[in-house]
Parts: C-alpha cells; sequence; structure tokens
C-alpha cells in the first residue's frame, strides 16, 4: 500500500511507463495538460523530484511538452507514437518469450480463443 | 545568500566519556530536499537531531538555517519546524486550544494555515486530545508544525506505532503541504522501505558513523544488484560483493558497491537494489548475518 514499486527499474522509470501506459489509453488526450508534479507527487507518494524526473523521460521521448507558466501537455501524435513504441518493445522483448513458451506447450494459433472469453 | 540550511562539518556528540553517539558526521543538507535519516536503534539519529536544534551540544562545526544552535536555540526554535522523538500533545487541551497555544509560542505560526491542515483529517477543531487515537494525535502534530512558515522541518521517528492507514495520511500530508520545491525536511526512521520513494537523498548512520550520504539518484547508478542462478554462488563470492541474499524472485543476488567484473555479468541479471538492501548491506549487524 505504501511501496507500490517493484525492483526491475529506478522509480522514476518505473512512474513514467504507468504514465506513458495511462496516455495510451487517453489519459488524458493529446493536446490537454498533465496532472501537476504535486498532483502526482500526492496521488503516487513521492517526491516531487522524482515526479519531475518521470515527467522530464516523457519530454525527451516527445510524449510531453513543456508549455511556459502551464505545466506539461501531451503532444500531438503521442498516442500514436507510444503505441508503435509500446508494439515495437513487445515484438522485440516480450513476444521472443511468450513465442518460446508456446512452443514448449506445444500451442498453436488454432488453440487459442482470440475472442474475449 | 545562504546555500545550505543544514551544514554540518566534522560533528561529534558524546554522553559523558563512554563512546560517542555521534561521531565525526558531515554533511550538508540544500534546500527542496526530503532527507531520509536511517540507522538502527542507537545509531546515533535522535542525538544528531537534537544537536540540529541545539538540544545538545556538539563538537566540530554545525550550522542550521544560518545559526549556531546551541548558541542561538530559541532563535532557531522559531524558524523551524521540528517533531522530537518523545512527541506529547497535553491530553487535557482541545485542538482549538494548541492552535491558541502554539500562536503565543510561535511567531511564525499561521493559526489559519493549522486550521486548513487539520480540515485534511478527520479531526475536528474541539476534539480534545485524549479522545484521539494514536495516529489521529501525530497528524494534528504535523498539521501544527507544518503551519510554521519555515525552511526546515526535522521529523524523529514521527511514524513509530502507527497503522498503515495512519502512516500514510501522516506521508501524504508532509508531501501535499510541506514539499514545495523550496522547503525540505529531514526525516528519521527504520521503516526503510515504505518510505524509499519518498526521499530524495538518504543519511545512513551506523553507530554513530555517517556510513552512506548520497542521493536517490546517484544511489540508483553507484550500486549494482546481480540475481544469479545459486550454481554462480561461488564464482560471485569470490568478488566480494557487499551483501549476498534473495532478491523478490526468490534468486540468489549480490549487490555490489560499483560496476560487478565483467565475467559475472554474464552469470546474473542486473536489477535495481533496494535502499533496505543497503541498508542491512551498510549497517550490518551481527544478529542481521544472513543463515549460512
Amino acid at each position: 500500500m505504501l511501496n507500490n514499486w517493484n525492483d526491475t527499474a529506478p522509480i522514476y522509470r518505473q512512474l513514467a511507463q504507468q504514465l506513458a501506459g495511462q496516455l495510451l489509453d487517453g489519459e488524458p488526450k493529446e493536446g490537454q495538460p498533465m496532472p501537476s508534479v504535486r498532483q502526482l507527487a500526492q496521488q503516487y507518494l513521492i517526491n516531487p523530484l522524482t515526479v519531475s524526473r518521470a515527467l522530464q523521460s516523457l519530454v525527451d521521448e516527445g510524449f510531453l511538452e513543456p508549455r511556459r507558466g502551464l505545466g506539461m501537455y501531451v503532444t500531438e501524435g503521442a498516442r500514436h507514437r507510444l503505441m508503435q513504441s509500446e508494439r515495437d518493445s513487445f515484438l522485440r522483448e516480450e513476444w521472443p518469450v511468450l513465442r518460446e513458451r508456446l512452443r514448449r506447450l506445444g500451442l498453436t494459433g488454432k488453440d487459442l480463443n482470440w475472442e474475449n472469453a | 545568500m545562504m546555500e545550505n540550511l543544514i551544514d554540518a562539518k566534522n560533528v561529534s556528540l558524546s554522553y559523558g566519556r563512554s563512546k560517542k553517539a555521534v561521531d565525526d558526521v558531515s554533511f550538508t543538507l540544500p534546500k527542496g530536499r526530503v532527507v531520509g535519516l536511517l540507522g538502527h536503534n542507537g545509531a546515533g539519529k535522535t542525538s544528531l537531531m537534537k544537536a540540529l536544534v541545539g538540544l545538545k551540544g556538539v563538537a566540530g562545526s554545525l550550522t542550521v538555517l544560518g545559526r549556531d544552535p546551541a548558541a542561538q536555540r530559541s532563535q532557531l526554535l522559531t524558524e523551524l519546524s521540528y517533531i522530537p522523538d518523545v512527541a506529547v500533545l497535553p491530553r487535557w487541551a482541545r485542538v482549538s486550544e494548541l492552535i491558541t497555544l502554539m500562536s503565543g509560542l510561535q511567531p511564525n505560526f499561521s493559526p489559519e494555515r493549522a486550521r486548513q491542515l487539520i480540515r485534511r483529517t478527520s479531526v475536528g477543531l474541539n476534539d480534545k486530545v485524549k479522545t484521539l487515537s494514536k495516529g489521529m494525535v501525530v497528524q494534528v502534530h504535523l498539521a501544527l508544525i507544518a503551519a510554521i512558515d519555515a525552511k526546515l522541518m526535522i521529523l524523529d521517528e514521527p511514524t513509530l506505532g502507527l497503522d498503515v492507514i495512519s502512516r500514510k495520511g501522516f506521508y501524504e500530508m508532509l508531501i501535499d503541504e510541506w514539499c514545495d520545491g523550496e522547503r525540505s525536511v529531514l526525516i528519521s526512521t527504520h521503516q526503510v522501505e515504505e518510505i524509499e520513494a519518498l526521499l530524495t537523498d538518504v543519511l545512513m548512520l551506523d553507530e554513530g558513523k555517517l556510513v552512506l550520504n548520497l542521493s536517490l539518484e546517484a544511489m540508483e547508478s553507484r550500486f549494482i544488484a546481480l540475481a544469479h542462478d545459486p550454481e554462480a554462488a561461488d564464482e560471485v563470492a569470490r568478488a566480494h560483493p557487499l551483501l549476498r541474499y534473495r532478491s523478490m524472485g526468490g534468486k540468489p543476488a549480490a549487490l555490489f558497491d560499483g560496476v560487478p567484473p565483467a565475467h559475472l555479468e554474464q552469470l546474473g541479471q542486473r536489477f535495481r537494489p533496494s535502499l533496505v538492501d543497503l541498508f542491512v548491506a551498510l549497517t550490518r549487524k551481527p544478529e542481521l548475518a544472513p543463515r549460512a
């Protein structure tokens, strides 16, 4: 409850990934403002410096842009580019592991339920 | 303009002739930081905090908010927010009376701000301290000292003995109402895991000595943990890591100060060492040594 972080990456990276996941779901939408550093700090119980680092890394990746005096905004096209980068990383990192597991279990495409349960 | 809120150089403190409670400690605390003071019981946390607010004299050079704490204690105490380890609020008093009391004692105290902070909690202004739970009392205490217009807050084990909901409420108020990028807080605790994400920096005391003083950002790049297969254990041990333990997934792991030797990197997988692991590695007492 007080510690939602794991040991895979620095906390600011984990926060950046969570925020990126929300951007992918359209929260907030492109062109809309992000919550303030203070709001995020309180929501996630993280010090404001770490929140700023997480936001800055999303700026560096082009998903957010600072507007003078107004805070961070979601850039135009952020969702599309996020989707692209998530797809790339799935195909590069997760898919080979998943494919190997499917092979080991002898499962093929037709064994899998592609519709909702 | 004052650069650091705290400037300590070779600070030592001893009780009588026995060994030093604080032993040659040097550090600075700039503005806008959330600094954790970590250590086992008896490591010197409380002694150091008392020295910072002028309640204990020290050898060495100590400046807090530009003042000499021992010489200018009464002045200093009106300029910072402090919750001592033995904090108590008078049991007979109502919260509103405490606010009146603070207004009389503290020239930099804002009653409006205190009332506003109390409204965040489930405590009413007319409640008497003796009817409140321990968690509520600590929240009231934080609200009272956060209403002082100060640059520095010093909290000695503020959440000791509180349940998880109260601790969360306490940290929420601290982050939301105090940490504004300008003000700093020094907080001692041994609930290391839950405070890690709140901190910008960590000071670690062991038997009076400062064994670690760095930012969490620097910690990420300096200390590296490696999870490895059990078969690699002997190889890893030969590289003398700071600590060998088990990672979250149950795999054997080793913690290194700096980059582990290249031949080991191939035997394992890097992961983020937690502050707790580092705490154990740097302040290990015999009774905490891993069971063979």
